[in-house]
């Protein structure tokens, strides 16, 4: 009797256990994303920080007023029309029926609203510096005012994420207000968020985990993607997050590390794609903690002591192309002119032309999960300029750390990789070798220290210069006074690579930029 | 025993001795000892045996990076069991890292042996309250794992006195490190074998002599508590140089300037299964020979010195 009823027991929990199956079935019906990056981003503020992780996480969750096709083309998103009005005004339409996942509805003032906290933010004031006046002609039109001419100002919008001006109005549980921006610190934009975009963020467990869902009302219809939930785990062992595609645990990797593409490439279940790439990796010599530094000589002995086409070869495989400047071909600053640096002997001479043959002591830092190879990269510099003697305290950091101890200028000697916001030679200067002024926000990543007056002063009115021709020739000049004046260290422009499982098509919604708009991602059925 | 008995009769005792006679017939130890050996000596041997310092920078090529070793097509003379990612000859640095590995391992059990034997006599000899407080202290440091006392200390050193500092005194730090970290395995075992030593007559007849405390530890019971010890010994080695492998495989360790064998094993990691598979397994194999004969001839040290398992 006893034995009757524990087994009519086990099978009544047996045919609970089938009956519970089909929901798992089902769940198998939404199509999930699970993808691993290097690094997550390390904020919810997309106005926290400048930085291609912040930046992805824009194009999930917000939608910018235009974007770049991958041709670089302009295309139309929240922003559905655009006229000049005259020299120095833009006005805007904005799509309608357009809403914020909070449920409010997207206007003119909130444009008017993010302007004006881009216009706050440390790191972004900087490029938003031309843009004197925003104003909200009515609930669907906005009206760009610039001082003078400004050529740039459609790249421009294609930094402007419309975020929700009620939901980030008022005061939170600690009395901070809600639109304050707080950089590497505690802020309620930091932990939470409201966009139009494609995703929303149902989960966010820094450096672990982080979960997206679909936007129920997201306004695109035309958009193919039919991607229902992301799941995003970073991976930063590049070994590991290779293997984690290749055996399916997960279905969409970024990057693909140099050694691996060839794995990658010939594995039948996976899909590689792989861009040439605008992003310069260098490293800055702080002239304020050495003093060393402010000799120009003492810099290029540094620069003729990094062997950058052995890092290119070598560590990055071919998949990166040397560089002697910032802006890579195709853009107006380029100067081809302009060669590698590399030459141990010169490097020597020039050390003891400086007056230090017998060299000194300096502090390296840079990320460990940010750009491709980095640490990698960082240990082999450190080897190379012990030839001249050089003594390097080298520390590496997971980029959430990294950019803390970057804004601190925690070191002598920082990398860090920078691609033009505006597809533009001019953002270069102003971000990395600008004199730095907290007021504009101009070299705010300039840790180096590096000033000169002059070439601000050059690139200032190349913004405003609209004669594109008359513009590369002062913008190569800026290029070739810094190489002249060897203000960095140059490595290479990085190249880029994603890889997914074949059945996902990644190739359409990736660009140079390296903003993949999962929004518009389709998986395919298996 | 006796500090005045002639060397020509220690020899004898050592020739008619158990440990000789059992170690004759033990291939497996014979062949660790040699092993053993070897290992020891290419490693004190090394600035002298390897073909590059890879310690000095200035001797890295990056254009010399991921080359094959001897066996394999695109090698270079010059490198024979190939080089890492950043250039470094692998053999030389293999040499090197064994070094840095034995000692620190050797550092840490003396480290420990010294505190683990000293409180074990104490606790055990004196008892009551002493031997509670270091038993307890033993208990509560126990019930940490190794591992993470050494991350957590490597760490703090580390973020107070900056990476060049620790780099400069990486060998010694992790000596202690490890060492403070182990203690209690040797204290533990002194103990039990003091509370059994104690109750014998010889040591009440020291006593009755009027010999201090003292004395009576560290001449009269300690000698009788060694066989124990030396077991624990070689055991003791091998975890220490594991937890060194480990640790420099986390990036707690050694620098990646001065790469140990574990960092060496982490730095090849990333080229595992894309082709260059050598930085990774070569110090690997050698890791894995250094403890695996360490731990053999600790097993066979054990079964001679335990009376229970004479197999005569």
């Amino acid at each position: 009797m006893f034995n009757k009823t524990l087994m009519a027991a086990t099978i009544g929990a047996l045919m609970a256990g089938t009956a519970a199956l089909p929901a798992a079935a089902q769940d198998d019906d939404i199509n999930t994303l699970r993808m691993a990056y290097d690094a997550d981003p390390v904020s919810l503020d997309i106005h926290e920080q400048l930085s291609g992780g912040i930046l992805q996480l824009s194009h999930m969750t917000f939608d910018p007023l235009v974007r770049w096709t991958q041709d670089l083309e302009f295309e139309p998103r929240l922003a559905s029309d655009w006229e000049q009005v005259d020299d120095t005004t833009l006005r805007m339409t904005l799509r309608e029926g357009v809403s914020f996942h909070s449920g409010n509805t997207l206007t003119a003032e909130d444009v008017v609203w993010t302007v004006d906290r881009l216009k706050r933010s440390s790191d972004f004031k900087a490029i938003f510096e031309p843009i004197d006046k925003v104003t909200a002609v009515d609930e669907q039109t906005v009206e760009f005012q610039t001082e003078k001419p400004y050529p740039l100002l459609l790249n421009l919008a294609t930094y402007i994420f419309p975020m929700d001006s009620e939901f980030y109005t008022g005061t939170d549980d600690d009395g901070d207000p809600k639109d304050e921006i707080v950089k590497n610190g505690n802020s309620y934009a930091s932990k939470h968020l409201s966009g139009t975009g494609p995703f929303t963020v149902t989960e966010h467990q820094p450096g672990n985990r982080m979960e997206f869902e679909r936007n129920p009302n997201y306004w695109d219809d035309d958009s193919p993607g039919n991607v229902d939930r992301i799941v995003l785990t970073p991976i930063s062992e590049n070994a590991t997050r290779v293997a984690a595609l290749l055996s399916g645990d997960v279905d969409f990797i970024a990057p693909v590390p140099p050694n691996d593409l060839e794995r990658v490439r010939e594995d039948e279940d996976a899909n590689l794609v792989t861009m040439s790439g605008t992003r310069i990796i260098l490293f800055h010599m702080n002239q304020e903690r050495v003093e060393a530094f402010q000799d120009p000589k003492v810099r290029k002995a540094f620069t003729y002591a990094i062997n950058q086409e052995g890092i290119a070869d070598r560590l990055m495989k071919g998949f990166a192309t040397p560089a002697a400047q910032f802006s890579p071909e195709g853009y107006a600053g380029h100067v081809p002119d302009l060669e590698i640096r590399h030459d141990m002997e010169k490097a020597q001479e020039l050390m003891a032309e400086a007056g230090y043959e017998d060299g000194f002591e300096i502090t390296m830092m840079a990320p460990n999960n940010r750009y491709v190879n980095d640490a990698k990269i960082a240990q082999a510099v450190s080897a190379m300029l012990a030839r001249i003697n050089v003594d390097v305290d080298l520390k590496t950091l997971p980029k959430a750390q990294y950019w803390g101890e970057y804004d601190d200028r925690a070191a002598d000697m920082m990398m860090i990789g920078w691609h033009s916001d505006t597809e533009d030679s001019a953002n270069f200067h102003q971000y990395l070798t600008e004199c730095p002024d907290t007021e504009t926000g101009g070299g705010q990543y300039n840790a180096g220290n590096y000033c000169n007056p002059e070439l601000d002063e050059l690139v200032r009115e190349a913004n405003l210069e609209i004669d594109q021709e008359k513009r590369a020739e002062m913008l190569q000049e800026v290029e070739q006074t810094l190489y002249d004046e060897a203000a960095f260290v140059p490595l290479h422009w990085q190249d880029l690579a994603w890889a997914s499982a074949s059945h996902i098509e990644i190739e359409p919604i990736l660009n140079v930029m390296n903003f993949p708009y999962l929004g518009d991602l389709v998986i395919n059925d298996e | 025993m006796n500090p005045t008995s002639a060397p020509a009769g220690r020899w004898t005792r050592f020739r008619d001795s158990y440990l000789l006679y059992s170690f004759k017939r033990d291939v497996i130890a014979q062949l660790s000892l040699v092993a053993f050996i070897l290992l020891l000596g290419v490693a004190v041997l090394a600035p002298w045996l390897s073909p590059t310092d890879p310690y000095d920078l200035t001797t890295i090529d990056i254009m010399a990076s991921e080359l094959p070793p001897f066996w394999i097509a695109g090698s270079d003379e010059a490198y024979v069991l190939g080089t890492d990612a950043q250039g470094r000859d692998l053999l030389s640095t293999i040499l090197y890292g064994a070094r840095v590995s034995l000692i620190i391992g050797f550092g840490a059990v003396a480290l420990q042996a010294t505190l683990g034997v000293c409180f074990g006599l104490l606790a055990g000899y004196l008892g009551g309250r002493v031997d509670a407080f270091l038993m307890r202290l033993a208990d509560i440091q126990l019930s940490f794992s190794t591992l993470m006392v050494a991350i957590v200390v490597g760490a703090l050193v580390k973020a107070i006195f900056g990476g060049d500092t620790f780099g400069a005194y990486a060998v010694p730090l992790l000596v202690v490190i490890i060492g403070l970290a182990e203690w209690p395995q040797y204290a533990r075992t002194v103990r039990a074998s003091v509370l059994a030593e104690k109750a014998k007559e010889y040591v009440d007849a020291a006593r009755v002599m009027g010999l201090s405390s003292r004395r009576i530890m560290f001449r009269h019971i300690l000698p009788n508590t060694l066989s124990p010890i030396f077991v624990i010994s070689t055991v003791q080695v091998a975890n220490a140089i594991i937890s060194e492998a480990a640790l420099s495989f986390l990036g707690l360790g050694m620098p990646e300037t001065q790469p140990s064998l574990g960092s060496l094993i982490k730095s090849g990691f990333d080229y595992l299964q894309s082709g260059s598979w050598w930085i990774t397994l070569i110090p690997g194999a050698v890791l894995v020979m250094l403890v695996l004969v360490i731990n053999l001839l600790g097993d066979w040290l054990r079964d001679v010195l335990n009376p229970r398992l004479y197999k005569g």
